[in-house]
């Protein structure tokens, strides 16, 4: 194992058994895909995606059907892997009955530390997300907002150096989304690895390193965040009129090439090549009106690689 | 020892924060003020009960042990009801995945659990008896400490009785359901216990072994009243099948909860 290396997922496969007339599902079919040390790491998919599943079996709710991971070189079925590891659950039901201080004091025990190593760290936690207030006020009385912020408090109780967040920003405000966002980030200066889990498409753009994409329990792609926004930039030419001749030559040029009477869309490998169908346009007489740059954002993105996942799927 | 002692603190928070431990205030305080306002009738003929000749310390004994031992069995009873949904709880959606999440191996975590539940509860039941006891004792003038023998013996019942809940409620995953397959397993066996009377009918038939061998695996705590008696009375633990073969299935129990919970997914 490299310690470079902070999680290391390895053909990891779950399948819910099913009932006498069930077959069961495939929560997930062969993951594999390491994390660095440092960088803040985001899971991508739809619902039933198997992205829950994942960290539950990374955290030890789970038990593979066949694969291995690891945290820090440990197996996580070995307790000992998440000595270290700091988790936010999604939906998550804290104990109604504490306070908030009194529930970073059980969580933080249940970790090993000492009452003042708590006591301590708990003051600061609260200060950092904006809980001292209601520190001895019962969890039952807070919002979803606050009940979040002192999730994120709980799993930075031990200092860990690796921290993971199932829907962190979940029923909080923009504001405090912004305030959890900085926090990531602060917490990744101090070289801390978070593993991020997230519907929101553009709290992981906004935050992550690098991403991967689940669905049906498959990893369709791993790579930087920025590596998926933008791959093929896509500009939007308007011109005055196309005739077919101009309409026949575009479509020679790029196949892809989408046209809408005066319109014409189209998506390239390298940017330069944007002034090639200039020329090409050029050429036939054909009067530019603008050329504008779309940035493909990462739903878009994401959405194209669901959707050609699940075509190529259903030709194979 | 820090991660007992913050599972220990929780459960304790919990336990504390159920409306059914209001309960035990109130049987405690009831239970007090009777023995307190009892009126002058522990008096004879204007002498104290105990210098009258009338009543000698083992009439009085007969009367602490055929109280507690009903009492014991009472504060059993509401503690069944008081504990039954605490695992399910611990072990609820959203709440698990913290839990286990935490760097503890899962037959600690769940031995710690019911260890802690089990203590918080053993505490409620030393301080609501010891302090009825104390009030029933200042009233009738005599300390029958055989009292505590009867105590320590409600303690191992309880034991057992919780073990019966903690694989109820590991199964169940429901308060609810623990406490309704509990009373069920708790008649069962009470119907076992007077299964000589069947005998006639059945003959020599399979029956007899198969209603034998339930009987002997099953916990008896119904019998375990004679125990409680004979104790509290001096007599010391008389029969003690019902006791070590109750706390054998116990210990199954919880033995067979750990590897469950050990197993699980959640």
């Amino acid at each position: 194992m490299n310690s470079a290396i902070s999680i290391r997922v390895d053909n990891l496969s779950k399948k819910f058994t099913g009932g006498l007339r069930n077959s069961g599902v495939q929560a997930l079919a062969g993951v594999s895909f390491d994390v660095q040390r440092g960088e803040i790491f985001g899971l991508l998919g739809p619902n039933g995606a198997g992205k829950t599943t994942l960290v539950k079996i990374l955290l030890g709710s789970l038990r593979p059907s066949s694969g291995t991971a690891f945290i820090d070189d440990r197996e996580v079925s070995k307790a000992a892997a998440r000595y270290r590891a700091g988790f936010l659950p999604e939906n998550h039901r804290f104990p109604q009955y504490l306070t908030g201080f009194q529930m970073l004091r059980v969580f933080g025990g249940m970790t090993g530390m000492s009452g003042s190593q708590i006591k301590s760290r708990a003051g600061t936690l609260l200060e950092l997300v904006g809980m001292s207030r209601w520190r001895n006020t019962r969890i039952k009385k807070y919002s979803k907002g606050m009940m979040q912020r002192l999730g994120l408090a709980q799993a930075l109780i031990n200092d860990p150096d690796i921290v993971f967040l199932d829907e962190p920003t979940d029923g909080v405000d923009p504001v405090g989304r912004r305030e959890i966002r900085d926090i990531l980030k602060n917490i990744k200066k101090q070289g801390r690895t978070v593993f991020l889990n997230s519907h929101l498409l553009s709290e992981v753009e906004a935050t992550c390193d690098r991403v991967a994409v689940l669905d049906k329990g498959k990893l369709i792609k791993v790579g930087p965040a920025s590596g998926l926004i933008g791959v093929k930039p896509t500009y939007n030419v308007a011109v005055v009129s196309l005739s077919d001749e101009v309409q026949s030559a575009v479509r020679q040029f790029d196949s892809e090439a989408g046209i809408d009477g005066d319109k014409i869309s189209i998506s390239m490998d390298k940017p330069a090549r944007i002034n090639d169908l200039i020329d090409l346009l050029r050429s036939h007489q054909v009067q530019i009106i603008s050329v504008v740059p779309q940035k493909q954002s990462l739903e878009d993105s994401f959405m194209q690689l669901i959707q050609g996942e699940r075509a190529g799927g259903q030709h194979e | 020892m820090n991660k007992f002692l913050a599972i220990l603190y929780d459960s304790y928070l919990e336990i504390k924060d159920r409306k059914i431990f209001y309960l035990y205030l109130a049987v405690t305080l009831i239970m007090i003020l009777i023995f307190s306002l009892l009126p002058g009738s522990l008096n004879i003929n204007g002498e104290h009960i105990m210098d009258s000749g009338l009543i000698d310390q083992a009439t009085i004994d007969r009367v602490v042990a055929g109280f507690f031992d009903q009492f014991f069995g009472f504060m059993i009873f509401i503690m069944v009801f008081g504990t039954a949904g605490l695992l399910p709880s611990y072990l609820s959606k959203g709440r698990v995945e913290l839990v286990v999440s935490k760097p503890i191996e899962r037959f600690r975590l769940i031995l710690m659990k019911f260890i802690s539940i089990y203590l918080v509860s053993c505490l409620i039941l030393i301080v609501t008896t010891s302090l009825i006891w104390l009030a029933m004792s200042l009233r009738l003038g005599s300390i029958t400490t055989n009292f505590f023998y009867g105590l320590l013996l409600a303690l191992v019942q309880f034991f057992i009785v919780y073990a019966i809940i903690f694989i109820l409620g590991l199964l169940f995953n429901s308060g609810a359901g623990a406490i309704i397959g509990y009373f069920i397993l708790r008649v069962g066996s009470d119907l076992l216990s007077h299964r000589e009377v069947v005998y006639d009918f059945l003959g020599e038939s399979v029956w007899k072994f198969i209603l034998d061998t339930a009987y002997n695996i099953l916990p008896k705590l119904g019998e375990m009243s004679d125990n409680y008696n004979s104790l509290m009375r001096g007599r010391g633990l008389g029969d003690s099948y019902a006791l070590w073969s109750s706390l054998l299935f116990g210990g199954t129990m919880i033995l067979l909860g750990l590897i469950y919970f050990n197993r699980k997914d959640y």
